[in-house]
């Protein structure tokens, strides 16, 4: 108790060295610090993490390529969601398999002080998770969001003792100078970035393609459009079983309701679309659980279909 | 990211190590992986607001919705996910934080058996920092056994030593007299032993309030009878920044909201109950109010927006966002 009444007091910004406040008589008022963002479930034997990295709030204008900004704002304004800014969120799915611990894409990185993004490493401590036994990191395509925490803000490795798997489509686009110019302006810092951000696991990283096992339980499916090798995972244990969407859609309260929306982080809009909606159909025919990168925290939940689209509706907590 | 919030993340599995990462290796190898503590918080203007997870209790749907077919509920809760064979009812408990004062609205199912699902307010509180003696201001909606019980500490003392309790007087005057045992429903009577057992400890500290008054600088009642005989809502605002605290103007939202007309096991007045929860949504519906309900999801903060499933007319519950920022 001592410890997590100091983690709220120092989460609040007061001094560093505020040790001496435990032993002190309960402060008078209740700090306005929130719980560390986790969230765990099991799925058969294995355990499911999930982590909030943080947000960066952007605009809404511009958010949506095809479609009118009032629209756009009235969709969002059905979640109660504001119309002028967007609050684009992170998760990243951990699984413990007993075997494995695998991280699902490393989020934003290191950042400036005081950013609200790039909470991944100093919250996997408070969910009792360690970077050092990480033993694979799966990335399921290339943007800046979800490979920036592949290093620390040192430049070294953030999980010194993991492979890093990743889909051979999407590591062939980026590592081949030639394709910069075909790529859309708005993803060519990729190319430079995927150098950085993978070097410090040379020789670490192992290649696959569609339809194969990361490690067991652990399955890669191509969903590409988004990104030219965008892919997505299916996790099972027995009859067990969860996907991990990964960037199937951004936030599900606008584009899982309209699929055929496609947003500026798109590679290619209209592969993504229609990707989206034929693992959208799928996911809610099969009614599996599923985790995403951009979904509410703590991002675990379902995908229903409803008028013009589907629905994303979040697990219950427990 | 700042050092002191760094290591504030790092504190529960390493202490404090100035610098936080590299303490990581000396980590345990297998820390115990439990779930995140139950806690959530946010602002409505210069309050803080803070959700405490009490747990759930997960009884048979059989019999629970009174005036619709089994089948027809399981439908409903299909249609989001949840289980069809029993019902988990969780419970959540809005505290509000503003100077010196420090409001907890319903007071959660107390002390329970080590081994119960419910009954989880007590550590959920230690984890968000709040210490019931400090808590100034108990405000009940109504007296519910899950939601008075917890007034009572383990040695059947006070739970919150240093607070005034605050009751909605429609409620009191109903479970204080002894002659409305035989007029109220029979699922219901034991709330005329439990209700002074339980108020025992604050004598002298009670203070009943009418509908519709300021009963702490900020914090308004509200009817909303039927689900008790004085079953009450509280709207907390400073300025233009308010929240409702809807107590149980629904069970579960899920199947409640989407059918306002259900009445549940635990109704007093199962058509007054229906009537007012239906006049309650459509109010919170129109003015997109932030709301925090007893049974909503964890962490049972969001909005309600009309809805339309199977041909009714309803509402849905939608989450608020959740943020690292409070």
């Amino acid at each position: 108790m001592a410890q997590r009444r100091l983690m709220m007091t120092t989460a609040l910004g007061a001094p560093l060295l505020a040790r001496a406040a435990v032993a002190q008589p309960t402060p008078a008022a209740a700090a306005p610090a929130t719980a560390p963002g986790f969230y765990r479930f099991k799925l058969g034997q294995f355990t499911v993490t999930t982590i909030y990295d943080g947000f960066r709030i952007m605009p809404v204008q511009g958010l949506v390529q095809n479609a009118p900004l009032e629209e756009v704002q009235a969709v969002l304004a059905e979640s109660f969601l504001g119309p002028t800014d967007y609050r684009n969120i992170y998760a990243v799915t951990i699984v413990d398999t007993g075997r494995d611990l695998v991280v699902f894409d490393t989020g934003n990185g290191p950042q400036a002080p005081g950013a609200t993004l790039g909470r991944l490493l100093a919250t996997m401590p408070a969910a009792g998770l360690d970077p050092a036994r990480v033993s694979t990191v799966v990335i399921s395509h290339f943007h800046g969001d979800h490979i920036n925490g592949l290093i620390t803000a040192e430049g070294g490795a953030a999980f010194p003792n993991a492979e890093v798997v990743v889909p051979a489509r999407e590591w062939a686009w980026w590592t081949e100078a030639g394709n910069e110019t075909r790529s859309p302006p708005r993803q060519r810092p990729n190319f430079a970035n995927t150098a950085r951000r993978f070097a410090p696991y040379a020789g670490k990283i192992r290649q696959l393609n569609d339809g194969a096992e990361a490690v067991p339980g652990i399955r890669m499916h191509a969903a590409e459009g988004h990104s030219p090798g965008h892919t997505i995972w299916h996790i099972a244990d027995g009859a067990a079983e969860l996907v991990y969407l990964a960037d199937i859609t951004h936030r599900p309260e606008l584009i899982a309701r309209r699929p055929d929306y496609e947003t500026l982080f798109d590679f290619d809009g209209a592969a993504g679309a229609a990707t989206r909606r034929r693992v959208l159909d799928r996911m809610a025919a099969d009614r599996v659980r599923v985790t995403g990168f951009h979904f509410p925290f703590p991002a675990i939940g379902f995908i229903l279909r409803e008028a013009q689209g589907f629905r994303f509706v979040p697990a219950d907590w427990g | 990211m700042t050092i002191a919030r760094r290591i504030a993340l790092a504190a529960p599995a390493v202490i404090i190590a100035a610098g936080g990462l590299p303490a990581m290796a000396q980590a345990p190898a297998a820390a115990p992986l439990g779930q995140a503590p139950g806690f959530y918080r946010f602002k409505v203007g210069a309050w803080t607001i803070t959700t405490v997870h009490d747990g759930f209790f997960r009884r048979p749907l059989e019999g629970f919705v009174r005036n619709a077919p089994i089948a027809e509920v399981q439908g409903i809760l299909a249609e989001n996910f949840m289980a069809t064979d029993s019902l988990s009812v969780p419970f959540t408990i809005t505290f509000a934080q503003k100077d010196a004062t420090l409001v907890v609205f319903d007071a959660g199912n107390g002390v329970t058996p080590a081994a119960a699902t419910n009954g989880k307010m007590i550590a959920n509180m230690a984890a968000a920092g709040i210490d019931p003696a400090r808590v100034t201001h108990v405000i009940q909606s109504h007296f519910h056994g899950d939601h008075i019980n917890g007034l009572l500490n383990a040695a059947n003392a006070a739970a919150f030593p240093n607070a005034e309790v605050i009751v909605p007087a429609a409620e009191w005057a109903w479970w204080t007299e002894a002659a409305n045992e035989s007029r109220s429903p029979e699922g219901q009577r034991p709330q005329f032993a439990n209700v002074p057992r339980r108020f025992a400890p604050y004598q002298g500290k009670i203070r009943q309030v009418a509908a519709g008054v300021e009963v702490l600088p900020g914090i308004t009642s509200i009817a909303a009878y039927g689900h008790t005989p004085g079953h009450t809502l509280y709207r907390i605002a400073d300025g233009n920044a308010q929240m409702i605290f809807v107590a149980d103007i629904t069970n579960r939202p899920e199947f409640m909201m989407r059918r306002p007309e259900w009445q549940i096991v635990f109704d007093f007045d199962g058509d007054m109950a229906a009537a007012t929860r239906r006049r309650v949504l459509d109010m919170l519906a129109t003015d997109r109010i932030r709301v925090t309900g007893y049974h909503f999801p964890f962490p049972a903060n969001g909005y309600v927006a009309r809805h339309v499933s199977g041909g009714v007319q309803g509402f849905i519950f939608v989450p608020g966002d959740w943020s690292s920022a409070v």
